[in-house]
């Protein structure tokens, strides 16, 4: 008898504790269900403003518009097939990773050079004052800044010109943005003008974090400018270096306005690049 | 995965046909304006302009303001763009299917391209000849904008390409006006020798050697030809007066400009140098007329002179042919309120505006008959109007005749002509190759 009451509380025992575990196991799951509300608004913005316009674009590339009679006809990959056949797009993906190129090795090492050099500099002062000078182009809107240089460049009265005419340079003198074999370089230059001072400034923020301890230590070992440059600077400022690259690449082939201010694409559609002839 | 890849399939597809359907159902139908319907006075007018400029703006805000003011239920707005930027502002409205009420329009392809989208409203009962407004406008600028047999523009002012010179300079240098062209290249070579540039141009842009190309077609290719070329369906480009003009265009770049340099300058510099009295001539609309000599300029109306692009010997052509057309307004079919656009329209076209339009600062020769009095006008915009009236064909712009790929094809190859990197010969291949493939 007694052991039959002792199985008896045994199995309501079991039944509570297993109801009590069946309950926590949902409350949890609900809880985890919960949490999720969270990461869906996340999702769904993700979605809706960065993949469906993905898709949205692919389906409209599929498509050719008459934006005068909303007529659309659906074209498959012709588009795509145009788009390989146009030797314009060669010249404009080409400009596009010139400018890249260049734009890494003047704005992420150039810049990376001239802010060891700025912040090797003994007075505070004059850290201050070097890097003010140099993020003030980037200040400038970039617009206004291809107006500018499209006076310097202008053949008849502009800055550069005269200044190689007077340096004795004269065979150098050209229309610069005119000469099909210039006209990219030279707003490239322009660009490198605009945004070096910019990511000097980064660079320089990262290299201030880098502990001096590592600097005197090194020196104390006989480490030269160099050395330090190369073993403590360059290593420490690596993912900035990376970010940098990332930036830099992201950032030259969305070039636009510098093109279509300075040049418009030409001459003959030398200078294009894919944002302007997209356009 | 399959499942998944399915649902991605059928959601794309889904997407893609409401996308489909969606752009299917903004095309707009034919409207036609009712020549006895009621005005009302009232709500917002919207008007897109050419006239963006410092020196142009204020003509329609003056003109909003006197409407607004004898009709105080109306209120305009204005959107006033540059000759370049308007091109590419119409396109965006008319993609984001927002024309306004009234907007600035060429002849040619880009006003077909309106009318092809039944974008502009029939004006032929209200505008037509016979009709009240139709007698108080110049006839041929009227019929510059029918299309398939229907009026759809309402032509502003008149505009014609001429050589505008420094006579100064001419006198100094014991020049006379060319006769032919000819004698015009040996003028350069006078002017140049004397140590300024003989014809100032800024050719960045693109457009500007399209005018100079423009109006030796027309001496050197027959009518009939250039029109069967400017139809896609039809163009050939195989007439040898093709490049012959070319031809004459790369000598006269040689012997009169700063060569390829012209590519890296803006047109808006060139006539500065004009201007400035840097440079002997320069290539100009009559719009320009009143605008590149002022008194506040260095070079004064008085030594303001001009010419018709001298005719090359042997052209074959239309020796009498002037580049220009005339540019106006269409009134939008998807407009809440035609009737009042018409009307505002029959204010801007009236002869005392007209008259106020064609006087300076403006310039602007008045479509309007009685809108140009020879009393407010400046002497050489009067003597430009003579000449379009007497011209045998107004030759349109290329890049506005021709279908977009053709036009494109033509700035670019004619920037590498004048940067030296083309040839005549490969400049009407590439005209050709894209005209052919554009069919």
């Amino acid at each position: 008898m007694m052991v039959a009451t002792a199985e008896k509380v045994s199995a309501v025992a079991y039944g509570a504790a297993r109801r009590r575990w069946a309950s926590k196991k949902v409350r949890v799951r609900l809880g985890n269900l919960l949490s999720l509300r969270w990461a869906a608004i996340a999702l769904i913005l993700v979605g809706w403003f960065v993949y469906y316009p993905i898709v949205d674009n692919f389906i409209v590339s599929t498509t050719d518009e008459d934006i005068y009679t909303g007529e659309v006809t659906n074209v498959g990959l012709a588009n795509y097939d145009r788009l390989l056949h146009d030797p314009i797009v060669l010249v404009a993906l080409f400009n596009n990773c010139l400018y890249a190129l260049i734009s890494v090795v003047f704005q992420v090492f150039g810049a990376f050079l001239l802010a060891a050099i700025i912040e090797d500099l003994r007075s505070e002062r004059w850290r201050r004052f070097w890097r003010a000078v140099y993020f003030v182009p980037s200040a400038i809107s970039i617009t206004v800044t291809g107006l500018l240089f499209y006076f310097i460049y202008q053949p008849q009265i502009g800055l550069l010109d005269a200044a190689l005419a007077r340096l004795g340079l004269g065979q150098l003198v050209q229309p610069w943005l005119g000469n099909e074999h210039t006209a990219i370089y030279a707003i490239i230059a322009m660009s490198q003008w605009q945004g070096f001072g910019y990511t000097t400034l980064l660079f320089a923020i990262a290299i201030q974090k880098i502990p001096r301890d590592l600097y005197d230590a090194a020196t104390m070992d006989g480490a030269g400018a160099l050395r330090r440059l190369w073993n403590i600077t360059f290593p420490l400022t690596r993912e900035m270096t990376g970010l940098m690259v990332i930036v830099t690449v992201a950032g030259a082939f969305q070039v636009f306005n510098e093109v279509m201010v300075m040049t418009a694409g030409g001459p003959n559609n030398s200078s294009q690049v894919l944002g302007t002839w997209l356009y | 995965m399959k499942c998944s890849l399915q649902v991605v399939a059928v959601s794309v597809a889904a997407v893609s046909s409401m996308g489909l359907s969606i752009s299917s159902s903004i095309s707009a139908e034919a409207v036609a304006a009712d020549p006895d319907a009621k005005v009302e006075y009232s709500g917002t007018l919207s008007v897109l302009t050419k006239f963006g400029s410092q020196q142009l703006s204020p003509y329609f805000v003056d003109v909003a303001k006197q409407y607004e003011k004898l009709h105080p239920g109306v209120k305009v707005e204005l959107i006033q763009e540059s000759d370049d930027s308007v091109k590419g502002k119409t396109k965006t409205l008319v993609a984001s299917d927002s024309l306004p009420d009234i907007y600035f329009s060429w002849t040619g392809s880009w006003g077909a391209n309106f009318v092809r989208g039944n974008r502009a409203v029939d004006l032929t009962k209200i505008i037509g000849p016979g009709t009240d407004w139709g007698k108080t406008l110049s006839p041929a600028a009227v019929k510059a904008f029918e299309y398939n047999g229907k009026l759809y523009g309402i032509p502003l002012y008149q505009d014609a390409k001429f050589m505008g010179y420094n006579k100064q300079v001419f006198g100094k240098l014991g020049l006379k006006t060319p006769a032919n062209f000819e004698e015009l290249l040996v003028s350069c070579d006078a002017i140049r020798i004397s140590g300024m540039t003989p014809i100032s141009l800024g050719n960045k842009e693109a457009w500007p050697v399209i005018h100079y190309i423009g109006q030796l077609l027309a001496y050197n290719v027959p009518q009939a030809t250039l029109e069967r070329d400017f139809d896609p369906a039809t163009a050939q480009y195989t007439d040898p007066g093709y490049v012959d003009a070319l031809k004459q265009l790369s000598e006269l770049l040689e012997r009169c400009t700063d060569g390829a340099a012209v590519n890296g300058t803006s047109y808006s510099s060139a006539v500065q140098a004009f201007s400035n009295t840097q440079s002997a001539m320069y290539y100009q609309e009559i719009l320009e007329f009143d605008s590149s000599a002022t008194p506040d300029t260095a070079l004064k109306p008085a030594d303001f002179g001009f010419f018709k692009l001298p005719v090359p010997d042997g052209a074959k052509g239309d020796l009498k042919a002037i580049e220009g057309a005339p540019e106006g307004y269409m009134i939008s079919s998807a407009s809440t309120n035609i009737p009042l656009a018409i009307d505002f329209m029959k204010f801007v076209t009236s002869p005392e505006n007209g008259q106020v339009l064609s006087a300076p600062p403006y310039g602007q020769p008045s479509a309007t008959i009685g809108g140009a009095s020879a009393s407010t006008m400046s002497k050489a915009v009067v003597e430009g109007i003579k000449h379009i009236n007497s011209a045998s064909y107004l030759m349109p712009w290329l890049d506005t005749a021709n279908p977009p790929r053709v036009a494109a094809a033509w700035l670019s190859s004619l920037q590498a002509l004048t940067g030296g990197s083309m040839s005549p010969e490969q400049v009407i291949e590439e005209v050709r190759r894209t005209a052919s493939a554009a069919k």
